[in-house]
């Protein structure tokens, strides 16, 4: 069980949220104009590493936000939450 | 029988408070104070079981968690009764009843016990090889013999009358371990200001230090107990420090969540417990965790070291200075280190008789001086191959050990001895630190594994990290805490501490023997009955990885989890493999470190606690009127309404008839339901759902789509247009809250430029939705100032409304495909209007019905249920519902998916209509679909989906999804079940009032 | 007459803990984020809506809890149809914010006494080690696995708020934690 700092609530238990898979994955904006091939590597394709993953998760037991969380999957540390629309402050 | 074994005075035991107990339907007597095994002791008794796979008589061997023999089944035969109870542990109570496990008939005759004659021949592997085959003999011989054999005590079989509860209690510092180390720990942690919580596994503070009563250990010039003594008085008075005793720590999670059992009654009798909670789980936040967990002492691998009276020496101990119960008359200490003579003084102090083997050559401890002093006789250099005694043990035979300890040499000695002490040194409990994460190190110089580095905020203090000597342990965990808390100064600096040191070291992992080692018995896992042998076997036969020879030879694997089996088992393979012990590794240790009641893990979660309902408004009125329930989702929802002695199949008949041929009434309070406002609502709706919105008029509904971005179906509802930016989206009732979810996803992260707010209000409003040819005149009387007319108020349109002057909504909207309206109100309403409409309603027999009756109903009309007839692989084109997919709109959620080569396939499985040849058979939903039953291997066509015998049709209906099902229409297929085979045809999924006449009926 | 009904929860008192139904109360869910919309709350309510995360502001007969960065929850005496009527003309007809009467979503527990968070942490991961010490503050969590708002007045008397269809579990979830306290 993780703590969650959730950038608007603060530290919460990670019963509070549901973890929304990986971050930074734009839906396109025109995607009539993309190949099956491009459409299939936005629908389908996840990094789904070990190690520094970008990640995103929901505060859906609090305050209903949506936000981005940087973890290492291989220990679960979290190294930073961050709102959306902001940049990874963890490259 | 009297305590003839009792034979000195401890202050430890409450002496006017006698106890009396049954052990072996036999009556016993100890003091408070006692636990179950030195209760046993002083009595005389050892003997308590038998071994699980060679029935051998075992005895009590240590005196804490990590006791693998002496497990009982306690509470007599009643409900409260409970297997696998470790009687180191087990408090004694008045009235205590408790049996010998893994025996028959009784623990000093077992017929079990056979199996100690036949062991050459069942070894390591034994069962894996034996009974591979023949096949059938596995379901009708071994399985039943094995299962009967099995198994440690009896499970109870009525339900647990007890309480359990579980509670979160979040804190700065988290010491788990009540023994020196923590007591200094809690002490410096409360002291600066930390909210701290102290737990500790035993009934009382103070650990193995508490009962030391020799002048060799001093503290600040006083005996380390008396030090130690005051110190836990001083915790007392701290307002920061919570102490939980009896409390054990079962996991320890990552980000330091940690789960502990409390134990509350199981140390009082019966009649202290009633109403009584009886153990509690702690679910812990621990900013910061020490670890003071102890270490527990390691015994010898030598020829039938099992016998009862073989016993761990610090255990010997504590029984002797602790409960003043001496283990033997003529006891043997058998060692490689100092500590053991501790054990020695103590026996010798108590005038009983005792002597010393140490397999080291000589030690220059003031310990064994000491020990010298006191004139006791000392076999250096020594080793025991044999013990005698069959209840319990007689004599032992020693051996002088050869000078690289691989052999022995001379003469055997006989020894007379009903009391064996073993002690091989100890072993740091660092179980929870790895449960944590961490990883661990091995020290070689007393051959121990280490916590090394640590995943979370967390120290290890204390002889669980490596530290067994007094002055270490203080100093040592006064330095690390004042590092870990940031502290420059404790009131504990400076102490002046004396102690003797340990001397030399000698460590054989299994002792030799004159004899081969095929010939002799020198068990590593006395629950398991795992031998050196065996593992030995199990590397001949090629196991290298210990996790694999802890597998093939079930070293411990039994209710102890191995915590004395193991570090013998891996210094054996090490040897064996000529590996370094460090490389090796360990097992991995997995929670729980104790075994933990089923009662603890779901504390209060049984009966109605074991799963959350949600009720509607009208939910009492369905109760008083007989529904049935149906659970959906959480929610409590009526299924049907039987009258009088109705089966299901009657009720739904009669519901569904009456709603087409009068009027039906369903509370459809549970479909979800969001509220939409801003300027760009409606654009929004463009985006979520397949079809358009915008040209929606104000005051209309429209049924809509959702789909996942991979094309497939995700949700359904009918969105009311309220205003010119204002909108009420009803969803499933399944669906509601990740609906909102996924709609909040779309605004807070791919579309923050809308204008628009979500909020749910699916608990505001009460729904009454009333259907058939009557619904109109009953709307009519219940709101004589609107004219429900086609022109006024046509099919999907909406009208606010007031009914005894409170306002709701009326959609004329129909999931049945009759004339039907919803009418939504403030849900403190909710029960009136439903009896309102029901009075109003009754001169045309209005009709409740529950959901049986509404799946039915649409299923005629060819509605679908996302989740019943969708399964997440379908996609609007395979529902046949092409009209509702918008080809003018540019994008909306999923679209593009539906261009995708694979969507577009035309053998996909799409939904069909099934009649059945014989109109009276119903079909089972979830059945498979056929068109050749020969033909091998059977080639699946699709499944039935929703099934139902039609009371207006007055045949048997069913939805299906069929591959390629749209060009099937006409076609014959199967349905084969287990005794017969059902012929179908393909048909429109339509199968009532194909023309929409009944809407504006 | 259409006749009102609550979630059957009646006054019930056990060591060191009273409960009770605050019932009827009108509630006002409030969504928005610009400047005007702050300016016109606060004119119509008198109260800068808070906008510290986790916290309330009270004056008077009207408590405003913070949800979220753009969401509150405001009820109490003096919050009423007249109210909501002129918070929808000046906000959600102007479109510059949403006003949403949630009246009947939510129903409010009363929980008063030194036991309160002896209930609250059977029930919650939440830590209410600093939470009980403050006054007006708001917890969004998990009781009993069920989603609640707990609106901290005073020194052990907080307002629990909880979905009308979870009410009656959570109800008897509480009074089955009471019963051993």
């Amino acid at each position: 069980m993780f703590i969650i700092n959730c950038p608007f609530c603060g530290e919460r238990d990670q019963s509070e949220f549901s973890a929304g898979g990986e971050a930074h994955i734009i839906r396109p904006k025109q995607p009539t104009e993309l190949s099956d091939d491009e459409w299939a590597d936005f629908l389908f394709m996840r990094k789904n590493i070990k190690g520094i993953q970008f990640e995103r998760w929901y505060h859906a037991h609090g305050c209903r936000k949506w936000f981005n969380v940087v973890r290492d999957t291989s220990n679960d540390k979290i190294h930073a939450v961050y709102k959306m629309g902001e940049k990874p402050p963890i490259k | 029988m009297s305590e003839s074994f009792r034979s000195s005075e401890t202050k430890f035991l409450e002496k006017t408070i006698r106890i009396s107990f049954k052990f072996n339907g036999k009556t016993f007597y100890g003091y408070k104070g006692d636990t179950l095994a030195s209760a046993l002791l002083s009595n005389g008794i050892h003997l308590v079981g038998r071994s699980f796979k060679y029935h051998r008589p075992r005895g009590i061997m240590t005196c804490g968690s990590e006791e693998p023999n002496a497990i009982v089944q306690i509470g007599g035969n009643g409900v409260f009764t409970e297997p696998n109870v470790r009687a180191t542990e087990q408090e004694l109570y008045e009235g205590l009843e408790a049996t010998s496990q893994n025996c028959w008939p009784s623990v000093e005759f077992d017929i079990g016990g056979i199996n100690n004659l036949i062991s050459p021949v069942i070894p390591a592997g034994f069962y894996y090889k034996t009974f591979m085959w023949p096949k059938k003999f596995w379901y009708s011989l071994y399985e039943p013999a094995i299962r009967k054999s099995a198994g440690l005590g009896k499970s109870p079989t009525q339900p647990d009358p007890e309480l359990y509860e579980h509670k979160y209690i979040h804190c700065d510092v988290l010491v788990v371990g009540g023994g020196i180390s923590g007591v200094i720990a809690a002490n410096i942690s409360a002291d600066n200001g930390n909210n701290t919580l102290l737990i500790n596994d035993k009934s009382s503070l103070g650990g193995s230090t508490i009962y030391q009563d020799d002048q060799n250990y001093k503290i600040n010039e006083k005996i380390s107990s008396d030090w130690l003594n005051n110190e836990i008085n001083n915790l007392k008075n701290k307002e920061n420090l919570t102490i939980l005793n009896r409390t054990s720590l079962a996991a320890y999670h990552s980000y330091n969540f940690l789960l502990a059992r409390e134990n509350i009654s199981d140390h009082k009798s019966l009649n202290e417990r009633s109403n009584q909670l009886r153990q509690r789980l702690w679910k812990i936040r621990a900013k910061k965790v020490i670890l003071a967990t102890g270490a527990i002492e390691r015994p010898l691998i030598f020829n039938n070291n099992d016998r009862p009276g073989v016993m761990l020496a610090s255990s010997v101990k504590k029984y002797i200075d602790h409960y003043g119960v001496r283990c033997g008359n003529k006891n043997v200490i058998f060692t490689n280190n100092d500590t053991s003579y501790e054990t020695a003084l103590s026996l010798n102090k108590k005038g009983l008789n005792v002597s010393v083997i140490d397999i080291r050559k000589n030690s220059s401890s003031k310990l064994v001086q000491s020990v010298k002093k006191n004139g006791i006789k000392i076999y250096w250099n020594h080793t025991v191959v044999d013990t005698k005694g069959y209840r319990k043990i007689k004599s032992i035979q020693i051996m002088q050990l050869s000078d690289d300890g691989s052999n022995v040499t001379g003469k055997k000695i006989n020894l007379d001895c009903d009391c064996l002490s073993l002690s091989g040194g100890w072993t740091p409990m660092v179980h929870l630190f790895t449960q944590s994460g961490g990883k661990l190190k091995f020290r070689d110089e007393d051959q121990v594994f280490l916590p090394n580095t640590a995943m979370s905020d967390q120290i290890s203090i204390g002889s669980c990290n490596g530290d067994f000597e007094l002055d270490d342990v203080v100093n040592n965990t006064i330095t690390s805490i004042k590092k870990f808390l940031d502290i420059t100064s404790t009131s504990f600096d400076n102490l002046n501490i004396h102690c003797p040191k340990q001397k030399e070291n000698r460590n054989i992992w299994l002792l030799p023997n004159d004899k081969p080692l095929g010939k002799t018995k020198p068990f590593l896992d006395f629950q398991n009955d795992s031998t050196a042998k065996d593992i030995k076997l199990a590397m001949r036969e090629g196991f290298r990885s210990i996790e694999h020879v802890k597998r093939y030879t079930t070293t411990g694997m039994g209710t102890d989890q191995g915590k004395l089996a193991n570090m013998h088992a891996l210094g054996i393979i090490s040897e064996a493999a000529g590996v370094k012990m460090g490389s090796l590794g360990t097992t991995t240790f997995r929670p729980p470190y104790t075994p933990l009641t089923f009662g603890t893990i779901v504390g209060r979660g049984v009966g109605t606690f074991f799963d959350i309902t949600r009720k509607t408004p009208m939910h009492e009125w369905h109760v008083e009127n007989k529904a049935e329930f149906e659970n959906v989702g959480q929610w409590k929802r009526a299924w049907f309404y039987p009258k009088g002695n109705e089966n299901m199949h009657q009720a739904v008949q009669r519901e569904s008839k009456t709603a087409r041929e009068s009027a039906g009434i369903l509370d459809a309070s549970t479909l979800g339901k969001i509220d939409i406002k801003g300027t760009d609502a409606s654009e929004f709706l463009n985006r979520v759902y397949t079809n358009a919105w915008s040209k929606l008029g104000i005051g209309k509904c429209r049924y809509g789509l959702m789909l996942n971005e991979d094309g497939m179906v995700y949700d359904d509802g009918v969105t009311t247009r309220l205003g010119e930016n204002h909108y009420i989206m009803t969803t499933t009732t399944g669906g509601a809250a990740n609906v909102l979810s996924k709609l909040e996803d779309y605004l807070q992260t791919e579309w923050p430029e809308l204008d628009v707010w979500l909020t749910s209000v699916t608990d505001q409003y009460a729904t009454a939705s009333i259907c058939g040819p009557n619904s109109k005149n009953i709307l009519k009387k219940l709101f004589p100032s609107i004219e429900f007319n086609d022109e006024n108020f046509p099919h999907m349109s909406f009208k606010n409304a007031k009914l005894d002057n409170v306002d709701c909504r009326i959609m004329r909207i129909s999931f049945t495909g009759e004339h039907s309206y919803e009418i939504n109100i403030d849900s403190k309403y909710g029960k009136s209007l439903w009896e309102k409409c029901m009075e109003t309603g009754k001169e045309y027999n209005i009709t409740p019905y529950g959901t049986e009756t509404m799946h039915l109903l649409r299923a005629e009309k060819g509605f679908i249920i996302v989740g019943q007839d969708t399964d997440g692989t379908m996609t609007p084109i395979d529902l046949q519902m092409d009209w509702i997919v918008s080809k003018k709109k540019y994008d909306f959620i999923g679209k593009r998916s539906l261009y995708r080569s694979d969507t577009m396939r035309e053998d996909r499985k799409q939904l069909v209509g099934l009649i059945t040849d014989d109109p009276n058979e119903v079909l089972e939903e979830g059945a498979q679909i056929v068109r050749d039953v020969k033909k091998k291997p059977i080639e699946m066509l699709g499944h039935v989906t929703s099934s139902y015998f039609s009371p207006n049709l007055n045949k048997s209906i069913a939805l299906a999804v069929v591959r390629n099902g749209k060009k099937l229409k006409g076609n014959k297929l199967y349905v084969p079940m287990k005794n017969k085979t059902i012929n179908v045809t393909v048909s429109d999924y339509i199968f009532y009032d194909k023309e929409n006449k009944r809407l504006n009926a | 007459m259409l006749s009102i009904n609550y979630p059957k929860i009646e006054n019930k008192s056990y060591p060191n803990l009273e409960l009770s139904l605050i019932e009827p109360m009108h509630k006002l869910n409030l969504r928005g984020k610009n400047r005007e919309f702050f300016t016109k709350v606060g004119k119509q309510l008198s109260i800068m809506l808070p906008v510290e995360s986790n916290t309330s502001a009270t004056i008077k007969n009207i408590s405003a809890l913070w949800l979220s960065p753009d969401e509150w929850l405001i009820y109490g005496k003096d919050v009423d149809k007249n109210l909501e009527l002129s918070l929808n003309k000046e906000i959600s007809n102007l479109n510059i914010g949403s006003i949403t009467d949630v009246s009947d979503q939510w129903v409010i527990i009363n929980m008063k006494g030194e036991n309160v968070f002896e209930i609250l942490s059977k029930g919650s991961p939440f830590n209410f080690n600093e939470f009980k010490k403050s006054k007006n503050v708001v917890a969004q969590t998990l009781l009993n696995h069920i989603d609640v708002i707990i609106h901290n007045q005073d020194t052990n008397n907080i307002n629990l708020l909880v979905r009308k269809s979870f009410s009656e579990h959570l109800w008897l979830w509480i009074n089955d934690s009471s019963s051993f306290l």
